[in-house]
């Protein structure tokens, strides 16, 4: 079975695929209390929705680069892709020159190998299904 | 995208744009909207456009905990395949890649509304990418010896 990605799905959406995480990291630092729990009893209310197959995210590259995150720079012998379990179009760039203006005249210079991107369009498997989707490393 | 004020130098850095890395770890990843990528029906060509990307600046990444301020950026990328093809096969890392070494140029446009800083790239064919790919990918579950 096959889903299609699409922005407006609401399993997947854009803005809650960027800022959970943000959400995530912020109340794991301030440890904030479940409510909740602080309770004594969990609301049913508040209760997330039991995922039974995982997640619907990608997988990402299980290999490590040595600051240990799932960054995967560019290079001939590099895997294009940052998704694993994946296959499809990969389009890979890294190493840039080139410059601009900022909003007060300044000339400043982009580039360096760690301005790279990718493109990766096609078949992804995750929470027990072939999904479809198109992502960019920025 | 990282800014330079001056050479590219690490020392020189003034700007690092790039979105969060994801919950489920991916890394500076995001989803594309329908129409965001073109790849030609040859497959020799390909664009990336996106407007108003929810990204961070961190201008002293990669350091631990490098402060993040809130950005949005344009951006806009152009692959066009040469005549050199290109492949990699890696069965110890599950992966092959089969396509051409390309030719890739970049526009692109940020803001950092909290610190009043905008910043507009010159046009695209002023670029120049020292690596670039274009081609066709299996790794993981599909990859086959």
């Amino acid at each position: 079975m096959k889903k299609e990605f699409s922005s407006f799905n609401f399993e997947f959406s854009r803005r809650r695929f960027l800022i959970s995480g943000s959400i995530l990291a912020a109340a794991s630092a301030l440890q904030l209390p479940n409510r909740a729990d602080a309770m004594g009893k969990r609301d049913e209310d508040e209760k997330e929705p039991f995922v039974y197959d995982g997640s619907n995210y990608p997988f990402p590259i299980p290999w490590l680069d040595k600051n240990g995150s799932h960054n995967q720079p560019a290079g001939p012998t590099m895997e294009p892709s940052h998704i694993y379990h994946f296959k499809g179009k990969v389009a890979r760039c890294a190493d840039f020159r080139g410059m601009g203006t900022d909003n007060k005249g300044n000339r400043l210079a982009f580039g360096n190998p760690t301005t790279d991107n990718d493109i990766m369009q096609g078949e992804y498997y995750t929470g027990r299904t072939a999904q479809n989707g198109t992502f960019a490393h920025i | 995208m990282t800014l330079f004020k001056g050479q590219l130098a690490p020392a020189n850095q003034v700007h690092d744009f790039h979105p969060p890395v994801g919950p489920c770890g991916l890394y500076w990843v995001v989803p594309v909207a329908e129409g965001g990528v073109t790849f030609s029906n040859d497959g020799r060509s390909a664009v990336l456009q996106m407007k108003g990307i929810e990204i961070i600046d961190q201008p002293k990444w990669p350091q631990f905990k490098a402060e993040a301020i809130p950005a949005r950026m344009d951006l806009r990328i152009v692959w066009k395949a040469t005549n050199e093809k290109f492949s990699y096969d890696d069965p110890q890392k599950q992966f092959r890649v089969d396509g051409f070494k390309a030719v890739a140029q970049l526009e692109a446009s940020v803001e950092v509304p909290s610190i009043d800083f905008s910043w507009k790239s010159d046009p695209l064919e002023t670029s120049t990418a020292n690596f670039a790919i274009i081609g066709d990918e299996v790794n993981g579950k599909y990859y086959t010896p």
